[in-house]
């Protein structure tokens, strides 16, 4: 048991070695690998479902896990829909936006009650960061889907040879006071991220606002080409 | 790049602070706008802006009487032949603009530098009919409000704005302690235009009126993306109505680009004069 009142011995992290806070959460809890996860029979207290995925993948693997363990879920939901995963996974007590970095280490989350609440509040503690509860994030988390619109917008201007990175930049910066420029903002969330996100909200929503720049997708590090 | 002589053109919010920061840099500044009394106003308003600095101790009695000399009020008929750079920040009527470029062509020097600090107008268009001289020398200089403190001004090239001009131009104003951006000619530029979906795609999350999910809204891009203000207070602030002009002006000149579409809700709050702080109620609502 630690400080914070989260019995780390009976909670399961779900964890790929690429996460950037791999090593973080390494450090307070056990943790699998999504394959391992869904081979493991041990009985657990909380799961906490670190797996970057879209909707559908993440619907088929908390699916697959359904099977293995009936412990309520707090789940990574950056790149998924909030409302169909709730929906369809009534395990799914609670929800947060790890991936998209945050430059005051704030971290956007949902929770169906107070006690889970309480839950993601210590757990981010643990990692020196803190909750914000988002208390109607239906298609998606608030802040990673303005910034993602943002730093799209900021890739087109690139792609049409508007300004260069460096005064894209120092435009927002020191224009409209942005904490980050959207170029850097975009390296430090991982343009792939920011790819990922705009897709899944164009397929989910058909709405061609959320198209992806070339350049963006060029500058991504799969260089989805899709 | 030298700047020693600027005409600012128009002495209105924008008039006045950026002749006030041309004074600063020591630079001597003929002010003109088409009501005389206007610009003497904005000249009274300015030499109090300096009695304040001065009394705060930010600047030197000293200081002052050199920035105070430095400014001149002035007709278009007695304009000096000295101006290396004039700016215009009148109204936003494209067609006035570009009488006041014609007529500006004629009477100052060739080697003058024209400048808007338009939001709204192509920079291409504005100097389309001038000499094609003229045109080379022809830009945008689009400061940010107030010009006296806010550092970004956005440089922006027209199709006929020599590089060599818009460069040197640059690093007079860096020079001088402003952070200059150079971009092309394209509507908003980089700020309005990169800004846009901070305000529309906050909309869409909202959807309708709401304010404790403009609150949580506001809290969260606050809170989380560090911004200093969140997106439905900013445009209580801005004013809602100006907002969604800057909106609609993108939207359309972008050819209807989805990315740009404004929001059923911001227009609602517009016919409603739900504007924001300058009518007491906008998104919220205010003493």
């Amino acid at each position: 048991m630690n400080n914070d009142g989260l019995n780390t011995e009976k909670i399961l992290a779900i964890i790929e070695p690429h996460h950037p806070r791999f090593l973080q959460i390494n450090e307070h809890f056990k943790t699998k690998s999504k394959e391992d996860a869904l081979g493991s029979y041990k009985t657990y207290d909380l799961i906490l479902d670190f797996s970057i995925l879209k909707t559908k993948e993440k619907h088929l693997f908390l699916k697959e896990l359904n099977k293995t363990t009936k412990a309520p879920i707090i789940s990574d939901l950056s790149l998924a829909w909030p409302d169909f995963i709730l929906k369809k996974h009534p395990q799914v007590v609670g929800g947060l936006s790890l991936v998209f970095f945050s430059p005051t280490s704030k971290v956007e989350y949902f929770a169906k009650t107070p006690s889970v609440q309480s839950e993601i509040q210590s757990f981010l503690k643990m990692l020196n960061l803190e909750g914000i509860h988002n208390h109607h994030c239906h298609l998606s988390f608030h802040y990673p889907r303005i910034i993602s619109m943002i730093i799209n917008e900021a890739y087109f201007a690139l792609e049409e040879k508007l300004a260069n990175p460096e005064d894209i930049d120092q435009a927002m910066k020191f224009g409209v006071n942005y904490p980050l420029g959207p170029i850097e903002w975009g390296q430090k969330i991982g343009l792939q991220n920011v790819l990922d996100l705009l897709q899944e909200l164009s397929q989910i929503t058909e709405d061609p606002r959320y198209r992806p720049s070339t350049f963006l997708k060029l500058n991504a590090d799969k260089s989805n080409l899709k | 790049m030298d700047i020693k002589h600027v005409l600012v053109v128009g002495a209105g919010t924008m008039g006045q602070g950026i002749a006030q920061w041309f004074l600063t840099q020591k630079v001597r500044v003929e002010l003109i706008d088409h009501q005389y009394e206007k610009a003497n106003e904005a000249k009274e308003k300015i030499f109090s802006n300096f009695d304040l600095l001065k009394s705060k101790g930010k600047l030197t009695q000293e200081e002052i009487t050199i920035f105070k000399d430095l400014l001149h009020v002035t007709t278009q008929e007695q304009l000096s032949k000295e101006t290396d750079l004039a700016i215009e920040a009148i109204f936003e009527d494209l067609n006035v603009k570009k009488d006041l470029f014609h007529k500006l062509d004629k009477i100052l020097p060739e080697k003058t530098i024209f400048a808007s600090n338009t939001s709204s107008f192509p920079i291409t268009e504005l100097g389309a009919s001038l000499r094609a001289s003229r045109r080379k020398h022809f830009l945008g200089l689009h400061f940010f409000n107030p010009a006296t403190l806010m550092k970004l001004v956005e440089i922006i090239q027209g199709q006929d704005t020599s590089a060599d001009i818009a460069i040197k131009l640059k690093e007079w104003f860096k020079e001088k302690g402003k952070t200059p951006c150079l971009c092309a000619d394209a509507p908003g530029f980089i700020v309005n235009r990169i800004a846009r979906n901070f305000y529309g795609e906050s909309l869409r999350i909202a959807q309708h009126y709401d304010q404790e999910r403009f609150r949580e809204i506001d809290q969260i891009v606050r809170e989380v993306g560090g911004f200093k203000m969140g997106p439905f207070e900013l445009m209580d602030l801005i004013g809602i109505d100006v907002n969604l002009n800057v909106t609609q002006s993108v939207y359309e000149a972008f050819f209807h680009e989805p990315r740009f579409k404004p929001h059923r809700l911001q227009k609602e709050m517009v016919t409603a004069n739900k504007l924001g702080k300058k009518t007491k109620q906008g998104f919220y609502q205010y003493e």
